[in-house]
Formats: C-alpha cells, sequence, structure tokens
C-alpha cells in the first residue's frame, strides 16, 4: 500500500458517517433529523394536517385510530392528529420565542458581570441571584398572577425563568475566557472593551450558553404545557399542548389517544433538545459549564 | 472560629437579604396588577362600596413601604392576613395545606434518592449495556412532563387497573393507610424524572472519583471493590448529588403544584392555582411566600451540608 492510498483511507466513509463524525455522536445526528423533522412539521401544520383542527363532528366523538384519522378523535369529534400539528406549531413558538427573549436578556448581563467583575458584577448579579431564588414555576405564577394569564405572558413569563439561568452559563463562561493572552493581547494592542468583549470574548464564551438553550428550549415546552394545563397559560381557541392534555385529562377513560399523543409530541421534543445539547456539549463545553 | 463555622455563618448571613428581597417581590404582586387589583379582585361585583371596603380592609389606601412594613410585620408574627372571600386566616388555610405539599416533595425525593443513587453507582461501573440504560432512563425520565406521565399513571393503575384511587386525600395523621394509598401515584409521578436527575449526577461523579489517584490506590492496596465504591468513592462523590437533590427541590415544590391539581390532593399547588384564577391575590402573596422561604431554606441546608460533607472546605485555609 501507498502512502497515498493510506492517506485517502478515511474518505471512504458514507457521508452521513462524515457528518455524523462532526457533530459529534450517533446521538446528536439523531436529536438533530428528529428536530429537522418536528421543525418541518411544525411549519407545514396547514399543509400537512389532514382536517381542520376546529372542524367539529358529532359523529365522531371520541372514535378512536383510523385511516382518516390516525390519532382519533377528541370529546367533539375534531381530529387529534391535526390538533397535535396546530398546538405543537403554536407551543414550540411560544418555546422558541421565550428562549430567544432569554438570551437577548441573558448574554449582555452574563457578559458584562463577568468582563469587568468587581461592583458592576455585584450589582446587576443580585437581581439575577433573586430569581433563581424562587422555585421555576412558582416565578412563572406569580408573574401570572400579576399580568393575566395569556400567551404572551406565557412566552415572558418562561423568558424570565430562564435570563438568570443563562446570565449565570455565560457569565462563569466569560470568567474563564478573559484571563486568556488573546483576550490580554487585544486589551495590549488598544482593542476598546466593547471591540474586546465583541470579536473576542464573546465568540469563545457563547458555546455553554448554546448548549444550554438548546437544553432549555425542551424544557420551555414542558413549562408552557403545564401552565396551559392548569388553565394559567394559552387560552383557547389558540392551539396548545398543555391545553391539549388538559382536554385529554377529561376524557381519559373513554379515550386515552386524546391525552396519549400531545404528551409523546413534548417528549418526543424534549428529547431531541437534550440529544442535541448534549452533542453539543462534547463540542462547544469543554469545561462542563452549562447544566 | 474554625472555617466551617465561618463558612455556615457566611451562607446564613447571604441567605437574609435573599429572603427580604424575595418577600419584597411578593409584596409587589398585588402592586404591579396594572390598572386597579382592587377592581380587577371583585370584577363585576365591584361596585364602589365595595371597592373602598376592600381597598381599606387590604390597606391599599396607605403609604407603600407602610404597607410592607405592617404586612411583613404580621409574617414575622405568623400572620399572613387573610382570604378576602372566605374571610379565613391565610395561616390556617396554608398550616392545612403546607403538610399535604411537604409529603408529597419529601417523599418524592426520598424515593428519587433511593432509586436513583444506586442506579447511578451501578451504571457508573458496569459495561455498554448498563450505560445504555441508564442513558435511557435518563432520557426518558428527564423529558417526559410529569403531570403527563402522571396522567398515563392514573389510565393504567387507577381506569384499567383499578388498583388505586385516581384522586383523593386522606390525613397522613388520621388514615395513614389511606394516605399512604393515595400517595403512591402522585409520588411515583414526581420521583420518576427526579430519579432520572440524581441517577445521571451520581453516575457522572462516581465515574469521576472512580478514575481518581486515591481509587487506583485503594485498588492497588487490595480492597475489593465493594469495600471501594460505597465506603469510599461515594462519600467523595456525594458532593454533587447534594447540590443537585438541592436545586430539584424548587423543580419539585414547582411539579407539586400541577401534581396536586391533577390528582386532588388539597396542597398549597392546588391553592395558588385556585386562588390566582379567583383573582385573589392575598392568597397568592401568602402562599408563595410560605413556598419560596422553604426553598430558600432548603437552598440554604444544602450549602451547609456541602460545606460540611467538603473536606477540602478550610483545609487549604487552615
Amino acid at each position: 500500500m501507498t502512502l497515498e492510498a493510506s492517506a485517502a483511507l478515511p474518505r471512504r466513509r458514507s457521508p452521513a458517517r462524515r457528518l455524523a463524525a462532526r457533530l459529534g455522536s450517533r446521538e446528536t445526528a439523531a436529536g438533530l433529523a428528529i428536530l429537522a423533522v418536528l421543525g418541518l412539521v411544525a411549519a407545514l401544520a396547514p399543509v400537512i394536517s389532514p382536517h381542520s383542527p376546529e372542524a367539529i363532528d358529532a359523529n365522531r366523538v371520541l372514535k378512536g385510530l383510523s385511516w382518516s384519522h390516525p390519532f382519533g378523535s377528541d370529546a367533539l369529534g375534531r381530529d387529534v392528529l391535526s390538533r397535535v400539528l396546530f398546538a405543537f406549531r403554536s407551543s414550540l413558538l411560544i418555546s422558541l420565542g421565550a428562549v430567544a427573549l432569554a438570551l437577548v436578556g441573558g448574554i449582555p448581563i452574563g457578559v458584562v458581570c463577568g468582563y469587568f467583575g468587581g461592583w458592576v458584577d455585584a450589582i446587576l448579579m443580585r437581581p439575577v441571584d433573586m430569581l433563581l431564588a424562587l422555585p421555576a414555576l412558582l416565578l412563572a405564577l406569580s408573574l401570572i398572577t400579576v399580568f393575566g394569564p395569556g400567551r404572551l405572558v406565557a412566552m415572558f413569563a418562561i423568558a424570565v425563568i430562564y435570563v438568570p439561568i443563562l446570565a449565570r452559563v455565560i457569565r462563569s463562561s466569560v470568567l474563564a475566557v478573559r484571563t486568556e493572552a488573546y483576550v490580554e493581547g487585544a486589551r495590549a494592542r488598544g482593542a476598546s472593551h466593547l471591540s474586546t468583549i465583541a470579536r473576542h470574548v464573546v465568540p469563545n464564551a457563547i458555546g455553554p450558553a448554546l448548549v444550554q438553550a438548546s437544553v432549555l428550549c425542551g424544557f420551555a415546552l414542558q413549562i408552557e404545557a403545564a401552565l396551559s394545563f392548569l388553565g394559567l397559560g394559552v387560552q383557547p381557541p389558540t392551539p396548545s399542548l398543555g391545553l391539549m392534555l388538559f382536554d385529554g385529562y377529561q376524557v381519559l377513560q373513554q379515550a386515552p389517544w386524546a391525552d396519549v399523543f400531545p404528551g409523546l409530541a413534548i417528549a418526543l421534543t424534549v428529547v431531541a433538545f437534550n440529544l442535541v445539547g448534549d452533542g453539543l456539549r462534547a463540542r462547544l463545553d469543554p469545561l462542563g459549564i452549562a447544566r | 472560629m474554625t472555617p466551617r463555622a465561618r463558612f455556615v455563618l457566611g451562607r446564613v448571613a447571604l441567605t437574609v437579604p435573599t429572603l427580604f428581597a424575595m418577600s419584597v417581590f411578593v409584596f409587589l404582586i398585588i402592586h404591579l396588577v396594572p390598572g386597579d387589583p382592587v377592581r380587577t379582585m371583585l370584577g363585576f361585583r365591584a361596585t364602589p362600596e365595595n371597592v373602598r371596603t376592600i381597598r381599606a380592609s387590604l390597606g391599599l389606601d396607605r403609604p407603600l413601604a407602610d404597607q410592607y412594613l405592617s404586612w411583613i410585620g404580621g409574617v414575622f408574627r405568623g400572620d399572613l392576613g387573610e382570604d378576602y372571600i372566605s374571610h379565613a386566616r391565610l395561616s390556617t388555610l396554608i398550616g392545612q395545606r403546607l403538610p399535604v405539599t411537604l409529603e408529597l416533595t419529601l417523599l418524592s425525593m426520598a424515593l428519587a434518592i433511593v432509586v436513583g443513587v444506586p442506579l447511578g453507582v451501578l451504571s457508573a461501573a458496569g459495561g455498554r449495556a448498563r450505560r445504555l440504560a441508564a442513558h435511557a432512563f435518563t432520557i426518558g425520565g428527564i423529558s417526559i412532563p410529569d403531570f403527563w406521565l402522571g396522567t398515563l399513571l392514573v389510565l393504567v393503575f387507577a381506569a384499567k387497573l383499578n388498583w388505586l384511587p385516581p384522586t383523593g386525600w386522606a390525613s397522613l395523621a388520621r388514615h395513614p393507610f389511606a394516605n399512604l394509598r393515595d400517595v403512591t401515584l402522585p409520588v411515583l409521578t414526581l420521583a420518576t424524572g427526579e430519579a432520572a436527575y440524581i441517577l445521571r449526577t451520581t453516575r457522572a461523579s462516581m465515574q469521576e472519583t472512580l478514575g481518581r489517584p486515591f481509587v487506583t490506590f485503594l485498588r492497588a492496596k487490595g480492597l475489593p471493590e465493594r469495600s471501594i465504591v460505597y465506603p469510599h468513592a461515594l462519600r467523595t462523590a456525594s458532593l454533587p448529588i447534594v447540590t443537585v437533590a438541592g436545586i430539584q427541590f424548587g423543580v419539585l415544590l414547582g411539579g407539586a403544584i400541577v401534581v396536586e391539581v391533577i390528582f386532588g390532593l388539597p396542597g398549597l399547588g392546588k391553592l395558588i392555582v385556585t386562588s390566582i384564577n379567583q383573582r385573589n391575590y392575598p392568597v397568592v402573596q401568602g402562599s408563595v411566600l410560605v413556598v419560596a422561604t422553604l426553598f430558600i431554606v432548603v437552598n440554604l441546608a444544602t450549602d451547609v451540608a456541602y460545606g460540611w460533607l467538603n473536606p477540602r472546605l478550610g483545609a487549604a485555609r487552615e
């Protein structure tokens, strides 16, 4: 075997294998694949749902699984599959929105605290720690008490739960990056704080926050579902997986499918986000800062 | 003062401002309601006379600082105010419901530890099969929403098999056996996800510990693996487990809220949800204050336990 031939060996792996190797593991690849499918399903809900999610059919009340209604129908004869598709779309949007809001709020706080330290850190982290001193769901419920239940309030409440978590994570990783030679080098070259943060600190410290954010996306779906289940999140007629679980629980004995499928949708999404999070952790968070 | 005592005192001192800030937050709940909270509370019953009476009885017509001081003063005397709908004393109302929530969370945490720690230890040392089993249990336990698991348990054990009641509650003091029966499904619901977290933490921490030089030394000394794992390695590996258990206590308190609603348990969570729906702000404030205080105190206890268990703390400074 010539030297060239042996060097060419690793390139013979299949494209799927190579992709898996780049992503870290088969589990990460599986998580990404599930997320891709779920994302597509959510985006295409109006196109692919077999029936209208609102169409009431008195002849199909609590009917089981069939070809025309693969997930059965609920107490009003509505198609459970179509409802799961629309509810998933709406719940996923709330979760992603909440995490995006939390990143926008948490990253600047964490970066500023970690980079400058001292009294800035002491003052800014006080309220952050204060928020962490309340059980998450209780914090959400307190905000809902104030602003009343609703979709936007639920999203905002989840974001408020997540801001301190993300701020803490990014602060820790900025603390680790701050003392690196390239940061000192940038400062020594006369770069301003702002440009040092933007060009050197944030790109090198953002990894653990992204890992954390991907895991939190999944759990946001759980929190939204819990709030809506309690009647304190999304209000009907806006579709939501939590509301479906509540309706399904009322008819649990006669029509378990109305409860099982929305729950499975949540569990599958959380699994996918967790798998992706674990894979990203191996690549982006070698110090294990994200929880 | 020993370093350990200094650590404990320091943590206690840090808890005081946290408790203060939390109490201000809870106090402000009613004041942050957009518009007039009393009109919102009363809804269609908001005649000018009613509004005036309720506002005066809640003290909302007085200056803010005044209100806070008299409220927090009452709290210190054990008086949380009164439910403006039923006129029951909040201390009585919450006093009746707190034991239910506490029983639920403590039993769930205990079950999660009893299941999660040994499984975590076993999976840390095992081969591929154990690793996969641990991974599947962890991902499954974490991903399944606890209240959905609750509904599935009701479906299987109450509706189909008829082994356990789907809802209901017998008091622990008066009917201990009936209580055990009623608490089984709620505790299983809460403990499953919790056990997954404990398992994951135990496993990671044990793996790290089993690779340390002192374990290699014990093995070289000829100790059987059994006498290494539990007495030596688990003790060292227990620090992160204690921390996670403390953090997760808050998650359990939150989970208890939904689980109480599903199983119809007369706990604080159910009280909070009902009161939010009735816009019964004083009850929400009182209950949130009690649960949050509990959580902060448990966190303090966790930190203190951490300091106690950590031989490095202090040793380095001594």
